[in-house]
């Protein structure tokens, strides 16, 4: 089989899961199947490298300084495991260099005490560059031929919107084939750092949360893989979060919309545009857990595998959200309010996860991420309040959202009705409901606290903890 | 409009002397003053930002042999890509030989055109052959426009017939005879019962057949016009590595004759649908649309509503493929200036 496997943070964060994940290469590659590898950044490296960013353009050199030997001295530690002297001491300096590499961006930042999106991905990118040679060492002590690539390197193309960009995917697929190909299909282990890319005049790009998933659909389109395997360390995507729902179990099988679905409800899992990307190919995402390979793993493809009576796959839930009611009588026929705050919404780019407008018109609300919320309700108050339409701007930020998804609620009538009386028999009180047109997903608004009721009632309503 | 012209051939060549001629017509009808402003051979550049004198620069390239030796204005040994890079302009033209291994030099001129801002018109069937999806995306992002009408049926505006008078109805299927040198062979054996060798010398001795004539003969050029008509008419993504290719070289006279028997001839097809992609020998009945002899081209759309149309045309031929050329320009300049 020709395979990519993507392998997260928290699988290559320990010893354990480190050697595992190269020892679930190196029994595949040894059994004749063809192997690329894409890593994150070992552990939680990014959320450190995002704060060593702030605090290095806060000028604070010191703390760079102490996080740089941590770095350091964490990547080394890893490196001790690798066996082969050689294989060892070359990961040594590579890490050595990287790191000094490192220093003098961040002094350089600390000095002049500012900090560009271009640098900060520049910064972010080393997660992801110094964990490749690593696990390339690892791979080379047992033995087996291995090459390591950065995703510039490697010929990730993206746009020049630094923190969040966009592959150019022909052009990539075109260069990833070029350079990466050969090795691949020659039996050597490309080991490729994922989340990073660089855009056409070869500055260094990320590609948002979850990245390296995007790095691994575009190696598996381009080097034409019979499938990827996205590596965890939970089994698979499960029917809801289990720490919300303590019998929810894996999910067997999803289609790439239903994946979709739930990526954009921020439902723990994988990078939207991964989806897509292996969609249009046709390409199967497997999603495995490092620490029990052999275990309950989720087979992502175009049949959504809907069992006769069961039509919901899971409910997730979505904790950090705040809902924005804008009212006022004069709402009913003035769309040009309608038009500016949708203005507002696109100029402060904010991800809009659900929203609806009363029938009498007189308010429009709407669910966003929690994070940057305060920011963006002083400007709606700057830009729309005091007028004759908007009368009043309401923030509520104890909220969540509860979303249903699967493929068989298509079509199926009295879903909603379902899902009303469900939550309603435990006493929840619903805010606010939107259906996809798709009809893949319901999601609805509850306060906080009733949240897990909700998850739990309609894990049992819909019998998702025995579907798959 | 300021244009870089890399590859001073038959085509180049061609190029330049059409739009001198055409001058102050294509001012009059089109508001296009074309000033070539850099051209590039394998012996150098020459750059002139107002404008370099074509006259003198077919002079200097018959004499001199590289374009390099042009008075005052020549640079031995400056590249294309360093032109593409660095030279202003509107407008790159890319008329250096199709390799399809690797598309160079060709790739990377068109690459960096794209990537400087700069509109592509090409007759370089390598690179669009390898990297259409690549090529089209990089154009798309930069927003300035990438045309290749001269890649496929030279003068014959084959892929233009395809894009605007069937606009509206969906292809569904392509086949057509793409090389005019294979044609004029098979056309040969059959008409003056000549072998393969003898043909093919033929060929070469007119000026139809290269030295190497393995692109022709082995089907290689057929099956690049074919993954470009497969990408821009049928939508499909396919590389020429996608395309199932047999060539000629074993077509024998027993084939000619047995395919006479049945009142055909042997043509060298390529034909791709939403499945197939595809370029080797077929018999075509006597009196088909596609059974053109001599080095004419053919190609048979199918569509949805309009059923079967056909083109016929000459296919090739330097001034033909300079008309392309001109026409993606006009095009170009018309889309720039609306
Ligand atoms: N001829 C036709 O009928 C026809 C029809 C359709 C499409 N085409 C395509 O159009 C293109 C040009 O054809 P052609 O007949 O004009 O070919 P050609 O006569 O061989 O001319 C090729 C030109 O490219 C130049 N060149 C080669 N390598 C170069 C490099 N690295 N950098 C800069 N210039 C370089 C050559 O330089 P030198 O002069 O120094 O050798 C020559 O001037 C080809 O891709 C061909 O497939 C041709």
């Amino acid at each position: 089989m020709r395979l990519v496997m993507k392998f997260g943070g928290s699988s290559i964060a320990s010893r354990e899961g480190f050697k595992q994940a190269c020892a679930i290469v190196e029994g595949h590659r040894k059994k004749g199947d063809l192997v690329a590898v894409v890593v994150s950044a070992l552990g939680d490296t990014t959320d450190r490298l995002v704060e060593a960013c702030d605090k290095a353009a806060g000028g604070d050199r010191k703390s760079v300084e102490a996080f740089l030997n941590s770095l350091q001295a964490e990547h080394m530690e890893t490196c001790s495991w690798i066996a082969e002297e050689d294989a060892r001491r070359k990961a040594e300096e590579a890490i050595s260099a990287m790191i000094g590499e490192l220093k003098e961006v961040l002094m350089g930042v600390a000095y002049i005490a500012e900090i560009t999106p271009r640098v900060r991905d520049y910064v972010l990118s080393f997660g992801e560059r110094l964990s490749a040679p690593l696990f390339k060492a690892a791979l080379e002590s047992e033995g087996l031929k291995s090459e390591w690539f950065t995703g510039k390197d490697a010929g990730i193309v993206t746009d020049s919107n630094f923190g969040n960009a966009k592959p150019l995917v022909e052009l990539t697929l075109h260069q990833v084939k070029l350079r990466v190909g050969k090795p691949y299909s020659e039996g050597v282990i490309p080991v490729v750092s994922g989340f990073i890319g660089a855009d056409q005049k070869g500055r260094i790009t990320t590609l948002g949360r979850g990245g390296s998933d995007l790095t691994a659909s575009l190696l598996g389109a381009a080097l034409d893989a019979d499938e990827v395997w996205l590596w965890t360390d939970v089994n698979g995507i499960m029917t809801a979060d289990p720490k919300v729902e303590p019998s929810a179990k894996t999910i067997s099988q999803l289609s790439y919309q239903e994946a979709m679905e739930m990526t954009f409800f921020g439902a723990k899992g994988i990078h939207p545009k991964a989806v897509e990307v292996a969609m249009d190919r046709g390409l199967p995402l497997r999603v495995k857990n490092t620490f029990n390979p052999e275990g309950p793993h989720t087979l992502i493809t175009r049949e959504a595998g809907v069992k006769t009576g069961f039509t919901a796959k899971a409910v997730s839930l979505i904790r950090e959200v705040a809902l924005i009611t804008v009212g006022g009588a004069g709402l009913a026929g003035a769309p040009e309010v309608a038009a500016e705050l949708f203005q507002i919404l696109s100029e402060k780019r904010t991800n809009i996860l659900m929203i609806s407008q009363g029938s009498s018109e007189a308010n429009i609300s709407f669910a966003v991420s929690r994070d940057p919320v305060d920011e963006l309700v002083s400007l709606l108050e700057m830009r729309l309040l005091g007028g004759k339409t908007v009368r009043q701007i309401d923030v509520e930020e104890d909220v969540c959202i509860v979303a249903l998804v699967g493929a068989g609620m298509k079509g199926t009538p009295g879903i909603a009705a379902r899902v009303f009386k469900a939550v309603a028999a435990e006493g929840v009180n619903i805010r606010m409901i939107a259906q996809g047109s798709s009809e893949l997903n319901i999601s609805f608004v509850v306060k906080r606290e009733d949240g897990p009721k909700a998850v739990k009632a309609l894990h049992r309503e819909f019998k998702l903890g025995e579907s798959s | 409009m300021r244009i870089l012209l890399l590859g001073f051939g038959t085509v180049g060549q061609g190029f330049a002397k059409l739009i001198s001629e055409a001058g102050l017509e294509l001012l009059g009808s089109y508001g296009i003053r074309p000033r070539i402003v850099a051209v590039a051979d394998r012996g150098g550049a020459a750059v002139n930002l107002r404008g370099l004198d074509v006259e003198k620069l077919l002079q200097t390239k018959r004499k001199a042999g590289t374009v390099a030796a042009y008075p005052d204005h020549g640079k031995p040994g400056v590249s294309g890509l360093k032109l593409v890079e660095e030279v202003p302009g509107e407008v790159v033209v890319e008329v250096t030989p199709t390799n399809i291994r690797d598309g160079e030099p060709g790739l990377s001129h068109i690459m960096a055109a794209l990537k400087a801002g700069k509109h592509v018109v090409t007759a370089n069937k390598g690179p669009m052959a390898l990297a259409f999806q690549a090529l089209m995306e990089l154009a798309e992002y930069n927003r300035v426009t990438l045309r290749f009408s001269g890649c496929v049926g030279g003068g014959t505006p084959i892929l233009d017939f395809a894009g605007k008078c069937l606009v509206g109805d969906r292809i569904t299927s392509i086949k057509g005879i793409l090389n005019g040198t294979t044609n004029y062979i098979l056309t040969r054996m059959t008409d003056a019962k000549l072998s393969f060798d003898e043909a093919l010398k033929e060929a070469q001795a007119l000026g139809y057949a290269e030295a190497d004539p393995a692109m022709d003969v082995d089907g290689w050029d057929s099956a690049c016009k074919l993954v470009i008509l497969a990408n821009w008419v049928l939508e499909r993504k396919v590389r020429l590595e996608d395309v199932e290719v047999k060539g000629i070289r074993n077509i024998t006279p027993e084939e000619i004759e047995d395919a006479l028997k049945r009142k055909s001839h042997v043509k060298l097809i390529a034909y791709a649908d939403q499945d197939t992609l595809r370029v080797s020998p077929e018999l075509i009945p006597l009196g088909h649309p596609l059974c053109v002899s001599g080095v004419l081209n053919a190609v048979c759309f199918t569509s949805q509503y309009a059923g079967e149309e056909t083109v016929v045309g000459k296919g090739a031929g330097g001034a033909e493929t300079a008309s392309a050329i001109l026409r993606d320009l006009i095009n170009i300049k018309q889309a720039a200036s609306r």
